[in-house]
């Protein structure tokens, strides 16, 4: 007779490597045989977790059909057991493993698929904080603007795409069929964050995406400004660090400012 | 430490995302909910935000799905800590989970995984709701989950074990009584039996769900609405153990809150007329 631990340590493993050691501890049923009880076991693991993943992955699921979302998905549960107690966390490498796992990774757009879902719901329940209001930079000095540094909402994340998955998403979350993948000479920016309890995203044209860079990383609103102007030339560049400015503030991408 | 036996709350619902929206504007007539303790262990955002109003309006009790009392793994103390964080925040009446393991060697299978009911086994899940009570401040209340399996080297049964774990690690029980009916149906064993061999000065709360027929055996699914077996069992139960906080448990295939709550006046229906048959007893 096994102990407890060496027990659980077979059924485990008669769950995840499908060994069948654990068959000698368990008794046949008057109806059923040991195997197709512990198959019970076998299915419920594999299909809870394809819930989940189905659940976290709405769109790549559309984008990939039900064939295609369940290779992916057999795939990840093989090689991503949980390690962690909340299964709100079971598929948070998706990205990661779309994006490194052929036949996958040979469609870039099913990563940053997956890249803007999990974005989107991890700032759906990220970190409260009070957004900065304009009214609190109203009293400041001519002379402090120079010196301000900004903090960032917690929930604010950029995501750079090579695709237009983020034209396919919207596609597909309104259940209309996606556009024609666009492959970007470039890399396109987008954030994503959490603005009165909605997820919400929208692109960064470059200069704006500079200087959203900049400023999380806690560079001076005066040094942005020279930033934006060696980025996108001299003409209005206060202005347009401003404006940039100004939305951030009114989509509550902002939580607070420090003069330095 | 909190040691006195919680209160009767009448019939309460598990809370689901699918009725924020109507309980928040229509205040349903509903006593209390239960919430699922991992859906709310997260950071901020609207879930929390609702879930605040929810405890200011209704009792509530937690419920989780991740504790893995009975595994021989460590104790996740990040768990417990964020567990306790939780209910801090809500102030529930009490905490449950499940009489049952959920993974070894840091993986977690996402599942409520069985138990062999060994001597071993018990003085191992009695050591460890201790030691989680010790954590928390309170009594744990565990669950009886439905099982699929039976094992060899089991030297007592479920009932037996259940009862020794509840006396002996002094912590409540929540008597599922869809959970007793499935496991009772796989096994081959009597749903009366099992009834019969709980304490019942132990039970804080019923659980009554649905379940789904393969085959030769019943899984528990959670996604029907409750059967007239599983109905007069909770018939039976409530005869057993007196008023003990009921509660319709729904998972999967959510109907409309109406819908539930209209199960729920059938539980309190049931409830009431096993409490009137029991007064007419008494006068005799
Ligand atoms: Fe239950």
């Amino acid at each position: 007779m096994s102990s407890f631990k060496d027990f659980q340590d077979s059924f485990q493993r008669g769950i995840l490597e499908r060994d069948d050691t654990i068959l000698s501890d368990v008794k046949d049923s008057t109806t059923e045989s040991r195997s197709v009880l512990i198959g019970v076991y076998r299915h419920a693991y594999v299909a809870r977790l394809a819930e989940i993943l189905g659940d976290d992955y709405e769109q790549v699921h559309a984008y990939l059909g039900d064939e295609g979302f369940a290779r992916l998905v057999k795939a990840y549960i093989d090689a991503n057991p949980s390690d962690k107690r909340n299964a709100r966390w079971f598929g948070r490498h998706m990205p990661t493993f779309a994006r490194e796992t052929a036949p996958f990774s040979n469609h870039r757009e099913v990563s940053e698929i997956a890249a803007l879902e999990k974005a989107l719901s991890d700032a759906f329940d990220g970190p409260n904080a009070e957004p900065l209001a304009i009214d609190q930079l109203a009293a400041l000095a001519v002379d402090d603007w120079p010196q301000l540094t900004f903090q960032p909402h917690p929930t604010a994340i950029r995501l750079t795409f090579t695709t237009n998955a983020a034209a396919i998403w919207s596609a597909l979350k309104d259940e209309t069929a996606p556009p024609d993948l666009v492959r970007y000479p470039e890399p396109q920016a987008l954030l994503v964050w959490r603005q009165d309890f909605m997820a919400r995203f929208r692109p960064l044209d470059p200069e704006e995406s500079m200087m959203w860079n900049e400023t999380t990383k806690g560079v001076r609103f005066g040094i942005l400004c020279e930033m934006v102007a060696m980025f996108g030339g001299e003409d209005d560049a206060e202005i347009r660090a401003a404006t940039y400015l100004r939305d951030w503030i009114d989509s509550g991408l902002l939580a607070g400012y420090e003069v330095e | 430490m909190k040691t006195e036996k919680p209160p009767f709350l009448g019939f309460g619902l598990g809370l689901r995302p699918q009725h924020y929206e109507e309980i928040l504007s229509g205040s349903p007539t509903v006593d209390w909910f239960e919430v699922l303790s991992e859906n709310y262990m997260i950071a901020g955002g609207q879930p929390l935000h609702i879930l605040d109003q929810i405890c200011e309006r209704y009792p509530i009790v937690m419920h989780g799905v991740s504790m893995s009392i009975a595994s021989t793994a460590p104790l996740d103390m990040d768990y417990l800590r964020d567990l306790k964080t939780l209910a801090e925040r809500v102030n529930p009446k009490w905490i449950s989970d499940h009489l049952c393991w959920t993974g070894v060697h840091g993986v977690n299978l996402h599942d409520l995984l069985p138990i062999p009911y060994t001597e071993e086994a018990l003085n191992h899940v009695v050591d460890r709701v201790s030691k989680v009570q010790d954590v928390l401040g309170r009594r744990l209340t565990l669950e009886n989950v439905s099982s699929y399996v039976t094992f060899g080297q089991s030297e007592m049964s479920e009932w037996e074990f259940v009862s020794e774990v509840a006396n002996r690690a002094d912590c409540w029980l929540l008597f599922d009584v869809n959970n007793v009916y499935v496991s009772a149906f796989n096994h081959g064993f009597s749903t009366d039996d099992f009834l019969q061999g709980i304490p019942r000065d132990r039970v804080v709360q019923f659980h009554v769900a649905g379940h789904s027929h393969e085959d030769d055996h019943i899984v528990d699914t959670h996604d029907h609405p409750v059967c007239d077996e599983v109905w007069d069992f909770y018939r039976e139960a409530v005869t057993h153990f007196g008023p003990v906080s009921t509660m319709i448990e729904r998972d999967d295939n959510i109907p409309p809150l109406a819908e539930v709550v209209a199960e729920l006046d059938h539980a309190r229906k049931i409830a009431g007329e096993v409490a009137e048959r029991a007064q007419l007893t008494a006068a005799e």
